[in-house]
């Protein structure tokens, strides 16, 4: 665990910091966290930020609602886990329900449908580039190639429940990066 | 839309049980939400299922903000707050005693292997992700160009992802998708 933040974190700035990064984080939270954790706020260097994505990563549950958790409990303890994680949803749930309703309310427009059509058409390319860059930034070894192959070809090709794929995959995957670790 | 409170209790059990399966996050977990709510529940059509998911994408917050509407879409305002709740609850208290215990973890090696061993898992997760939305909302060959460019869009350059899904709804409305 990384020492303290270099200014003290209050659980007022804590709640704020969080309601920023939910507010703006249109297309995805982590770029804007990113900026407001470690440029804006210089609570966490970049490495750390890294670092905490990765167990982020490896624990169940939303990415960013697990970061709000644990930064929130690391500078304020179970209060500051409730603030943060408050602050990092609240604005979202009511603007996307705003959003929803007002969908419904055009949605028999041709115009609305159309485009609903075509964003959803790129928002699924938007989840494939992301993957495309995380393959490129994580280079995983062949190992590690043929296995999230065979994940994704379980999951989205053969539609197999998650967790019996998660089951054989996970372990399978400590298996190998042990070996190769010795 | 209505809510009765056996629906409530059934979206709850099916979206804490779900977020405590997210590893990788939301994205990564998308298949097998879809599958649960289109193939399993019967809550709405794969059509639906995509359009929900871009409301979510144009909407600020996490992408779990989709699993609000997921439950909005079954059972009103009252399920967008029952789904967001325990899709966030259960794995967000498990998550804050995982961290107090890892830092009892024995060494630093088996805290690299087990990261080594599961980034390949995630990010198979989310093609599979990005697959099965894509098979939702591609019925044209309009709607494929659309997803291949917003996917080069994201993983070969740096612009915000706001402004590829506004140029992708106006090309929908101009009949491109």
């Amino acid at each position: 665990m990384p020492g303290p933040p270099a200014a003290p974190v209050t659980q007022a700035s804590l709640f704020r910091a969080f309601l920023t990064i939910g507010l703006l984080g249109f297309g995805g939270v982590m770029p804007w966290a990113r900026r407001v954790l470690v440029d804006e706020r210089q609570w966490l260097t970049d490495r750390e930020f890294a670092e905490l994505l990765g167990i982020c990563q490896v624990l169940p549950g939303p990415n960013v609602v697990n970061l709000s958790v644990i930064l929130g409990a690391r500078w304020q303890g179970p209060l500051g886990a409730l603030l943060a994680l408050t602050g990092i949803l609240f604005v979202p749930v009511i603007a996307v329900l705003l959003l929803a309703t007002f969908y419904a309310s055009v949605a028999h427009a041709p115009q609305a449908r159309n485009a609903i059509a075509g964003a959803s058409a790129a928002a699924a390319g938007l989840i494939l580039g992301t993957a495309i860059r995380l393959v490129r930034g994580a280079r995983p070894p062949p190992r590690g190639l043929a296995l999230g192959v065979a994940v994704f070809v379980a999951v989205g090709v053969l539609q197999a429940p998650l967790l019996w794929v998660l089951a054989v995959a996970v372990p399978l995957g400590i298996a190998l990066e042990w070996r190769a670790a010795r | 839309m209505s809510a009765s409170s056996e629906v409530l209790l059934e979206i709850a059990w099916r979206f804490a049980s779900l977020s405590l399966l997210a590893v990788g996050g939301i994205n990564a977990l998308l298949p097998e939400i879809h599958r649960v709510v289109v193939d399993v529940e019967g809550w709405m059509t794969s059509a639906e299922f995509a359009d929900l998911f871009a409301l979510a994408q144009l909407a600020p917050g996490p992408n779990a903000m989709v699993i609000s509407l997921l439950g909005w879409k079954v059972a009103g305002i009252a399920g967008a707050f029952v789904a967001t709740l325990a899709a966030c609850g259960p794995s967000s208290l498990l998550c804050y005693y995982a961290v107090r215990g890892m830092a009892r973890m024995p060494s630093e090696r088996m805290k690299a292997v087990l990261q080594r061993a599961l980034a390949p898992v995630a990010i198979g997760l989310i093609f599979a992700s990005g697959y099965t939305l894509a098979r939702a909302a591609d019925h044209s060959a309009g709607a494929l160009l659309l997803t291949v460019l917003g996917a080069a869009a994201v993983a070969f350059t740096r612009v915000n992802p706001v402004w590829v899904l506004a140029a992708a709804a106006a090309a929908g409305i101009a009949g491109v998708a």
